[in-house]
């Protein structure tokens, strides 16, 4: 009788694959799954809400979300480097693009299948995969312990604010960027973080907390565990529309930003889905929705108009986003690896 | 004490399965992990030393490494401290109460630990329920620091790690004769001489199983270990994760394990001979 079955089984099945392959590739998308990676905070609850069943209307495949910070996925490809990604879509920091180009693990995106590529300004259509976005830095601070909004990182080192100063490690962008800013303001360059660490010393007797990683930084706030911090304008949005004591200022030295980008793994299981993925973020309406509250996150589809939080504290016109300072990633990232270590060790109890 | 019978000479082939597992799943990977470890660097694939060379030459390494066995070994110590006791009221216990009381001792590993850690934060933060606690209770005026304290650590993992030192514990203890400790009052004996010279050593055999699951379980506890100590208090498992994801450094984040690995199993082989030689002190029936 067990035999019966599995027989009658394996007749089933070879039925249904035989069905399968008459559908039309819309019904065939149905049963695939793409799987994409995607930031914590902002990031991902805008791709769940939004972005996802977008997709899902749009080509009927379904797709898995999973939260990853750039470096860790620049981790993972590496070790699955010559095989099979552990995801199809990457989403990247300025930084790591060059990294991951340089290491051969993405595909130059195919603009040509993309129809929503065009409508991105010239700036942020890159040959590796198009950025969806920029991220700004400035001051996250708790407006219910602190009165008088912080105006410039001096202010962190107030001794008013001793142990209620939040950090970030460096594996995070967030965390990154505000040690090369810090650097700049304190006279020091791409290929010198001296000024940095000098200021990040002064700074320590202030520090309550450093989050080992970006999850446990939103904690952090909502937890009221920290009262002033270097964040991104997108997280404090997000962090405000549930609830949580915090606004964002820009400092006197301006916002630093960076650009985030989506790409197509090399030898993605899911190529095709990969880039239909990657065009829905691009599609204006859906930027448009994206942009709105508790996201706010900003457009890079010239057909999007910048809404007025944006406009209040990033940049009035599209033209001022290009004016935001960023880094020579190419000079700091073969730094990275001897920053973490001097990181660390410096910040270590 | 407990008579360990060898299988049967036909009963071998049945732990195949789980060995070939364990080939597959263990031995195998942690091999490629120490091949890895051996390399010159992240390009070169020349084989040597230099990453251990790197580890033991750098007290920084050497501090971590000592401060998350101290922790380990503090948090084991504090779930002796609790849960013997514990396992103690439960083997005594009615056999209809000590089934609720295995329960609720059980109950914590119901839930991840990721959601537990969570919990945890919400009680111990600046604005949490300990801190509450206290202030209602005008011990303090300000609120005090625990997250992100090592007391902090030893207390979250001490919780989150008991139910490992008490079931063994539990079973050992229960195994023991009520006859034992009634001999031992008549023959004058008081409560405290009958269970350091009866109780202790029968139950010897479960303290040191608690002991070695509870150590390795801290020891290795990634997650407890960032959410509840942040990036300041680097230990271990955050520091091979920071050499592996951040700085993409695999030959040293693996040298860091193959270390790591070595020192959680020289302490495990150390109270394995307490263990050992407590139970033959227990067998001589002196």
């Amino acid at each position: 009788m067990g035999s019966d079955v599995s027989r009658r089984h394996f007749l089933a099945a070879g039925a249904g694959a035989g069905l399968y392959a008459l559908l039309p590739a819309h019904a065939r998308a149905q049963s695939k799954t793409l799987v994409a990676a995607t930031f914590p905070g902002t990031w991902n609850e805008a791709h769940r809400n939004l972005l996802a069943p977008y997709f899902r209307k749009r080509t009927g495949a379904s797709v898995t979300q999973s939260i990853q910070l750039a470096t860790e996925q620049i981790a993972k490809l590496e070790a699955a480097k010559g095989g099979r990604p552990p995801f199809d879509v990457a989403i990247l920091d300025e930084p790591q693009v060059y990294d991951a180009a340089k290491q051969g693990l993405i595909d130059e995106y195919p603009a040509a299948k993309s129809p929503n590529f065009k409508d991105l300004f010239p700036v942020y259509q890159d040959k590796w995969g198009p950025k969806i976005s920029l991220q700004v830095i400035g001051i996250g601070y708790n407006p219910k312990k602190i009165k008088t909004p912080p105006t410039s990182y001096d202010d962190l080192l107030n001794p008013a604010y001793k142990g209620r100063v939040g950090l970030t490690a460096l594996n995070s962008q967030l965390g990154m960027a505000f040690l090369a800013e810090l650097n700049r303001i304190k006279g020091g360059n791409e290929t010198n973080f001296e000024p940095a660490f000098k200021a990040l010393k002064a700074l320590l007797p202030n520090v309550g907390a450093v989050a080992a990683n970006l999850g446990a930084y939103a904690t952090l706030w909502q937890q009221e565990q920290v009262d002033i911090a270097p964040y991104n304008f997108n997280f404090v949005q997000t962090l405000k529309a549930k609830g949580v004591p915090v606004e964002f200022v820009v400092p006197d030295t301006g916002l630093v930003g960076w650009t985030t980008s989506l790409h197509v793994t090399k030898n993605a299981v899911e190529p095709d889905l990969a880039v239909a993925y990657i065009d829905s973020h691009l599609a204006a309406d859906m930027q448009s929705e994206m942009e709105k509250p508790p996201y706010d996150i900003i457009p890079t589809n010239s057909k999007v108009p910048l809404t007025s939080a944006i406009m209040q504290t990033v940049a009035k016109t599209p033209a001022d986003l290009s004016k935001i300072r960023g880094f020579d990633w190419t000079k700091i990232n073969p730094q990275r690896t001897a920053l973490i270590e001097r990181f660390n060790r410096e910040i270590k109890l | 004490m407990v008579a360990i019978t060898m299988p049967r000479d036909d009963e071998w082939p049945l732990a195949l399965p789980l060995a070939a597992l364990f080939v597959v799943c263990f031995v195998a990977p942690f091999c490629v992990l120490l091949a890895l470890s051996l390399h010159a660097g992240t390009d070169a694939r020349a084989f040597s030393i230099a990453q251990y060379a790197k580890f033991f030459g750098d007290t920084f390494n050497l501090g971590i490494l000592w401060s998350t066995t101290w922790l380990a070994i503090r948090a084991t110590l504090v779930c002796v401290v609790f849960g013997y006791p514990i396992a103690w009221v439960c083997s005594r216990a009615p056999a209809r109460w000590q089934s609720v009381l295995v329960f609720l001792v059980v109950l914590p590993i119901l839930t991840s630990v990721v959601v537990r850690t969570f919990a945890w934060i919400v009680i111990l933060g600046r604005e949490g329920v300990m801190n509450d606690v206290l202030r209602a209770l005008s011990i303090v005026d300000e609120p005090i620091p625990l997250l992100f304290t090592e007391t902090g650590v030893i207390v979250v993992l001490a919780q989150v790690q008991m139910p490992l030192m008490v079931l063994p514990l539990l079973a050992t203890l229960s195994r023991i004769d009520p006859n034992l400790g009634d001999a031992s009052a008549a023959l004058g004996a008081g409560a405290w001489r009958t269970f350091f010279r009866v109780t202790l050593p029968l139950s010897t055999p479960g303290l040191v199983a608690g002991c070695i699951l509870v150590f390795s379980a801290c020891a290795t506890a990634f997650v407890t270990q960032t959410l509840i100590g942040g990036a300041r208090l680097v230990y271990m498992p955050l520091h091979i994760y920071q050499q592996a994801i951040g700085a993409n450094n695999w030959p040293f984040a693996a040298a860091i394990s193959v270390v790591f690995t070595v020192a959680v199993m020289i302490v495990i082989y150390a109270l394995n001979r307490v263990g050992g030689t407590s139970k033959a002190y227990a067998g001589d029936g002196r």
